[in-house]
C-alpha cells in the first residue's frame, strides 16, 4: 500500500481529519510518531491599524475588531501582543485531506481533480449549524495542529499529485497570511488555488487574494440580514460585495446555499436571491442547494427534505440560472450538469464521483454549447 | 453587599500581605449576613467537604490579575473552615496565564489545587452547552470538578463590555469567549451566567479591587489604574458588578473622564441579567456596607 492509498483509506468517510497520518510528511517520510505542534505561531498579521495605548484595529474583515493588549479577535486566531497584531495559525494546520474537488463543492472547476485541502482553527462567523465546528469554533490551542508551512503544503500537494490546493473546512479568511503565501508559492509551482469561504472579508484583502486565487466557493448562508444576525453573527451585505468582486476579478465562482428547514428555505427569498445573482453576476455561475443535517447548536431540526431542495432548484432554474444543483444527496439527478441549451446531460455524477462526461473542450458534445467553467 | 478597604496604604499592591487579606476577607464575610461570624457565613454557603472552585482572572499578568495572595489566602481559609485543601481549586484558562500572574501550579491531590483548563487531562467538555444565544464548551473544572463556585474577579474597565467583574469572569470558563463580545457583550454575559454550570454553582462574588483599571481596560494600563485597596463582597452576582460599575464611574469622574454611557459602552448586560432574574442591577435596590480594616 502506498502513502496515497493509506491516506485515502485513513480518511474515508471522516470528512475531517485531525492529522496523525500526515505528520510525517514534513520530512517526506511517514513517521510512526506524529509530530504535533502545541505552540501557536507568532507571525505579524496584515491589514491592521495601530491605535493609541497599544490597541489595534483589525481590518481584515468587516468586524473591525478593536483589541487591547492580549486580546483576540472574534475569530480567536489573531491576537494583539503589546500593540502588534499576530496571526497565531500561520502554518498551523488543524485539518488536512486529499479530497475530490467535487467535495468542496466545485462542479465547474477542473472536475475530477484532487485537492490538497487544508484548514487551521478559527472562523469569523459563529454559525449555529456549523458542520465543522470542532475546528472552526475553536482556538488554535484547543485543537491539534501540525506545523505545515507554505513550502511543505506545496511540496506535499505536488508529491500527492494534487493539481489544486484548497483552503477550506473552517474559514480561510482568518488564516489569510498563511493562505496568501501558500497561494503565491502554489502558483509558482504550477498549482491552482481554490478557496472555500463565507465571503466575510474586507475589499482590500479580498482584492489582494484575488490576484493569486483561481476559484472561490462562497457559502451564502441566506438572503436576509435577520438570518445572518440570528444564526451566523455576521452581515449579508459584505458577502454580496465579495461575490461581485470575485466575478469582476475573473476568478471562478460557485455558490453553496445550505438549506435549513424553516430557517432559510422561503421560496420567495430564493426567488429574490436568484434574481439578484442573475442581475449582478449573470446566469452562469453554479449554485448548489445543499442538504442540512442537524449539527452543533441546531439539533432540533430534521435534515432538509429532498423535496424542498428540488423545489428551490426549480425556482432558481425558472429565474434563469443555468447551473443549479442539489447537494449532499448522492445519486440525485440534481447533481448532474445539464446543457442549458439542449437540456441534455453533460456531466453525470454520483456524490463526488464523475460517472460520465459529455463535454469536449468546455462544450456540450450534443449541441456544441459552451458550458461555463474552468475545464482544463 | 460589602466593601472593605485597607485602612493603611499597602506598600506593594502587587504583593499584599496575606494577613491583611485574610482580615479583609473575614471582615467582608462577617458583614455579608447579619448575625453570623465570617466562618459561619462560609459554612452557610458551602457544604462540608464540598468541592469549591475559585474562578480567578489572570489575563492581566502580575499587575492586574486576581492576586495569588488573595486567592490562596481565601482557598486555605475555605479549606480550614468548610472543606479540605484538595477540594479547593483555584483556576483559570491557561497555565501560562496563571504563572504570569504569579501562581505556582499545583495538581497535587493532597493540597490546594491551582490549575487551568489547559492543564493536562482537564480540557473542555465535548458537547456544547446551549442557553439562548450561548453555545459553548465548558471547562471541565467548572462543569465537572467543582460543586460550588466563587467568582474571585478583578474589577476593570472593558473596551467592549464597559465593565468586567464577577459575571464576565466566567467567560474564562468557556472555549469561545471571543464570540461573545458584540453589542457590549450583551446579552452574552448574562446568558452565560444563566447556564446551569454557573448559576447553580455560583455562591459568592468577591471582587479584587486592590487595583482598579478604570479606563483603557481590560489590559493593564498604569496611566489609568488606581491603587484602590478594596475588596468587594456580594451574594448577588449582578449587584456585585453593578457596584463595580459605580466604582469605575466614580474613578472616571474623579479623573475627568466621561461616563461609560457617553462612550456607548455602559454594561447593558447588567439589566439583562436582572431581567433574567439573576440579581439586582439598580443601585437604589442594593444595600452597600462600607468598612475598613
Amino acid at each position: 500500500m502506498d502513502r496515497r492509498e493509506f491516506l485515502k483509506i485513513s480518511l474515508a468517510g471522516s470528512g475531517l481529519f485531525f492529522c496523525p497520518v500526515m505528520s510525517g510528511l514534513q520530512d517526506g517520510l511517514f513517521s510512526a510518531t506524529p509530530v504535533y505542534s502545541s505552540t501557536m505561531s507568532k507571525v505579524e498579521a496584515r491589514y491592521y491599524a495601530k491605535l493609541p495605548d497599544r490597541e489595534i484595529r483589525c481590518d481584515l474583515c468587516p468586524r473591525y475588531c478593536q483589541l487591547g493588549d492580549k486580546e483576540r479577535g472574534f475569530c480567536g486566531v489573531r491576537e494583539n501582543q503589546g500593540g502588534r497584531y499576530y496571526t497565531l495559525v500561520y502554518g498551523k494546520v488543524a485539518s488536512l485531506n486529499v479530497d475530490p474537488i467535487e467535495k468542496k463543492p466545485f462542479f465547474h472547476f477542473l472536475p475530477g481533480s484532487e485537492t490538497f485541502s487544508i484548514a487551521t482553527a478559527g472562523c469569523n462567523f459563529s454559525c449555529k449549524f456549523c458542520q465543522n465546528w470542532e475546528i472552526s469554533q475553536m482556538r488554535p490551542e484547543q485543537v491539534r495542529n501540525i506545523n505545515l508551512p507554505p513550502q511543505v503544503v506545496v511540496a506535499t500537494a505536488i508529491e500527492y499529485r494534487c493539481p489544486v490546493v484548497a483552503y477550506t473546512y473552517t474559514e480561510p479568511v482568518v488564516f489569510f497570511e498563511f493562505m496568501y503565501d501558500t497561494c503565491v508559492l502554489a502558483r509558482r509551482n504550477g498549482l491552482k488555488n481554490a478557496v472555500v469561504t463565507a465571503g466575510f472579508i474586507n475589499p482590500e484583502p479580498l482584492e489582494d487574494l484575488l490576484k493569486v486565487v483561481d476559484a472561490i466557493k462562497v457559502d451564502l448562508k441566506a438572503f436576509n440580514q435577520k438570518f445572518y444576525t440570528n444564526y451566523v453573527k455576521g452581515e449579508l451585505k459584505p458577502v454580496l460585495e465579495t461575490i461581485r468582486r470575485i466575478v469582476r476579478a475573473g476568478a471562478w465562482l460557485e455558490i453553496v446555499y445550505l438549506v435549513i428547514p424553516s430557517l432559510n428555505d422561503d421560496p420567495n427569498e430564493i426567488k429574490q436571491m436568484s434574481r439578484w445573482l442573475k442581475q449582478e453576476i449573470g446566469p452562469d455561475y453554479p449554485i448548489h442547494f445543499s442538504r442540512f443535517h442537524p449539527m452543533y447548536l441546531i439539533k432540533n431540526l430534521p435534515p432538509t427534505p429532498i423535496s424542498t431542495l428540488e423545489k428551490l432548484r426549480e425556482i432558481a432554474l425558472a429565474e434563469g440560472l443555468n447551473y443549479v444543483y442539489v447537494g449532499n444527496v448522492p445519486g440525485h439527478p440534481g447533481e448532474n450538469t445539464y446543457c442549458p441549451k439542449c437540456g441534455k446531460l453533460v456531466i453525470e455524477r454520483y456524490g463526488y464521483t464523475i460517472k460520465k462526461k459529455e463535454l469536449s473542450k468546455g462544450q456540450c458534445r450534443h449541441c456544441g454549447q459552451t458550458i461555463a467553467g474552468v475545464w482544463s | 453587599m460589602v466593601i472593605v478597604t485597607a485602612a493603611q496604604p499597602i506598600p506593594d499592591i502587587t504583593r499584599p500581605e496575606p494577613r491583611l487579606i485574610l482580615a479583609m476577607l473575614k471582615k467582608g464575610l462577617e458583614l455579608l449576613i447579619d448575625n453570623l461570624k465570617a466562618e459561619e457565613v462560609l459554612r452557610s454557603l458551602f457544604r462540608p467537604g464540598e468541592k469549591i472552585g475559585l474562578k480567578i482572572n489572570t489575563i492581566g499578568r502580575r499587575a492586574l490579575s486576581t492576586r495569588p495572595e488573595t486567592a490562596v489566602t481565601l482557598g486555605l481559609w475555605l479549606a480550614q473552615t468548610v472543606s479540605r485543601e484538595e477540594n479547593i481549586i483555584i483556576w483559570d484558562r491557561t497555565e501560562e496565564e496563571l504563572k504570569e500572574a504569579g501562581y505556582k501550579l499545583s495538581t497535587s491531590s493532597s493540597s490546594l489545587r491551582i490549575m487551568a483548563t489547559d492543564t493536562r487531562t482537564i480540557g473542555y467538555r465535548r458537547d456544547p452547552t446551549v442557553n439562548r444565544n450561548i453555545g459553548s464548551l465548558f471547562s471541565r473544572i467548572q462543569s465537572e470538578l467543582v460543586e460550588a463556585s466563587i467568582s474571585l474577579a478583578i474589577l476593570k474597565d472593558h473596551g467592549l463590555a464597559g465593565v468586567t467583574a464577577g459575571m464576565k469572569n466566567y467567560f474564562g470558563a468557556i472555549h469561545n469567549p471571543n464570540k461573545y463580545h458584540d453589542s457590549n457583550c450583551d446579552p452574552y454575559v448574562a446568558e452565560l451566567f444563566e447556564t446551569d454550570y454557573i448559576r447553580k454553582k455560583h455562591r459568592l462574588t468577591i471582587l479584587d479591587a486592590l487595583v482598579v483599571q478604570y479606563h483603557r481596560g481590560p489590559s493593564f494600563n498604569p496611566r489609568w489604574a488606581e491603587n484602590y485597596q478594596k475588596l468587594v463582597f456580594s451574594l448577588d452576582p449582578v449587584a456585585a458588578d453593578t457596584v463595580g460599575w459605580k466604582i469605575i464611574e466614580e474613578l472616571r469622574a474623579r479623573k475627568g473622564l466621561p461616563p461609560l454611557q457617553e462612550e456607548k459602552r455602559e454594561p447593558r448586560y447588567l439589566l439583562t441579567a436582572e431581567r433574567l432574574g439573576l440579581g439586582q442591577a439598580r443601585l437604589e435596590n442594593i444595600e452597600i456596607i462600607e468598612t475598613e480594616v
